[in-house]
């Protein structure tokens, strides 16, 4: 008996003292996704690598806006969405103590405004993304020509984008003609 | 509106519409309950089709180095002896019907709580044809713990709050584009093409998360010009003491040497 008693005085508490004092949580430890929604751009590459989708992006071509919305409620903290970011605007954080009693307050959404076509003046992608590509191209080391070129067709839609080349080839053909 | 599939899917929609409303005379009943219940709380766990990932963390919850029987916290092996159900799994079809009845069961005032990412909403599985996607499309559920599983201390965190100790720190947040927001690329003094071939070879090696980590631990070493890389991405390592990370990071050096030696 006395025996035992000094085994456990010896052993000492196991149990930690959470919630009273916070909890070591190891470093690698994946919890909430936290956006930065300044450095976000609204590419929607983690909404596309989301495998729950707890990511999602949705686009209102009427009123120019792009939301990105997280939902902490079906995340599964696989950090795929740390992984895709361009810009380091997801994180995945220490957090872990998410419990809610209210459903809504697991949503974080981040509305983001989108850039019309220079021709034809429907939106068709986010204003920061095409910033970022612009600087993106700076950087890449093309030719100033080429790089010239391809940041003027950075303002134009994908459908625009279209007909201005058949426009080209076609204006290709009368010459050889 | 905001990309939540319950709102946008019609089937999902209309399966919530057979979620049982509670009685406002029970929600003052549970009030009554939270007040007189102090540390005598009995859990039954409904597992409603789940991977069984949730039941291990309830049970290391259990486990003497988190031990939530000091608070009182009881696992039951009846629903008839339950204050709190926890619901764990995305909610199949087929067990629907017996979580209802673990619900029925159990004597009212009762708190539910919705365990695990699949029990908030269905989880990864969300989309699947015999799935209801959470607890909260059969029950009226009071607490929601999210993780995929949540660990033994969020458990704890969970049931605090659902017993009233604890308050809520999440809350919702609404970020709305402002003007003078730009975002420029990472590390502009470090040419693209390394940048990528690096970026590249971290996440070859060392896996997708802790790929992309270090990588933008080698740029930070890199990108100081006091002295030259060697010493730094040394003194690093030595720092580190972990021969994976000495094998990645020199890899990146020699790509840092092979690209400045080409120029």
């Amino acid at each position: 008996m006395l025996k035992l008693i000094r085994e456990v005085l010896r052993v000492g508490e196991a149990t930690i003292s959470y919630p009273s004092k916070p909890v070591e949580v190891m470093p690698g430890f994946r919890g909430k996704p936290h956006h930065d929604p300044e450095r976000c751009i609204a590419c929607a590459a983690c909404a596309i690598a989301c495998p729950p989708n707890a990511l999602t992006i949705t686009t209102d071509l009427d009123q120019g806006v792009r939301t990105w919305s997280l939902f902490v409620g079906r995340c599964i903290y696989c950090g795929r969405c740390e992984e895709v970011c361009p810009t380091g605007a997801i994180t995945l954080s220490q957090d872990f103590e998410l419990a809610v009693a209210d459903k809504q307050d697991l949503y974080d959404h981040a509305d983001y405004k989108l850039a019309a076509c220079r021709i034809c003046g429907t939106y068709f992608a986010p204003v920061k993304e095409i910033e970022y590509v612009d600087a993106l191209l700076q950087q890449s080391g093309l030719s100033d020509d080429y790089a010239a070129n391809v940041r003027a067709l950075l303002e134009i839609c994908p459908a625009c984008k279209r007909k201005n080349d058949v426009r080209k080839m076609v204006g290709l053909y009368q010459e050889k003609d | 509106m905001f990309g939540d599939n319950t709102t946008s899917n019609p089937m999902l929609a209309e399966r919530s519409q057979y979620a049982i409303h509670q009685d406002p005379e029970i929600g003052q009943l549970k009030a009554a309950l939270l007040k007189d219940i102090q540390r005598s709380v009995f859990v039954y766990r409904v597992d409603c089709g789940g991977c069984n990932g949730c039941e291990i963390e309830i049970f290391a919850a259990l486990t003497p180095l988190f031990d939530v029987e000091r608070f009182g916290i009881k696992v039951v092996s009846s629903p008839r002896h339950a204050d709190v159900l926890v619901f764990t799994g995305s909610m199949t079809r087929s067990m629907r019907v017996p979580a209802l009845r673990a619900y029925h069961a159990a004597p009212d005032p009762k708190i539910c709580v919705a365990y695990g990412a699949c029990g908030c909403s269905g989880g990864i599985f969300h989309d699947l044809y015999c799935v209801w996607g959470g607890a909260d499309k059969v029950v009226p559920v009071d607490v929601y713990i999210p993780g995929c599983p949540p660990t033994p201390a969020a458990t704890i965190y969970g049931f605090a709050m659902a017993l009233g100790i604890l308050s809520q720190k999440l809350k919702a947040v609404h970020h709305v584009q402002s003007e003078n927001e730009h975002v420029l690329p990472r590390h502009p003094e470090i040419p693209l093409i390394l940048r990528v071939e690096i970026e590249r070879e971290a996440r070859r090696m060392a896996g997708y998360w802790h790929g992309k980590r270090i990588a933008e631990t080698f740029f930070g070493l890199i990108k100081g010009d006091s002295q030259p890389i060697e010493q730094t991405v040394r003194a690093y390592l030595e720092q580190e003491d972990d021969p994976r990370l000495t094998e990645i990071v020199t890899r990146l050096e020699s790509i840092y040497h092979a690209y400045h030696g080409a120029r």
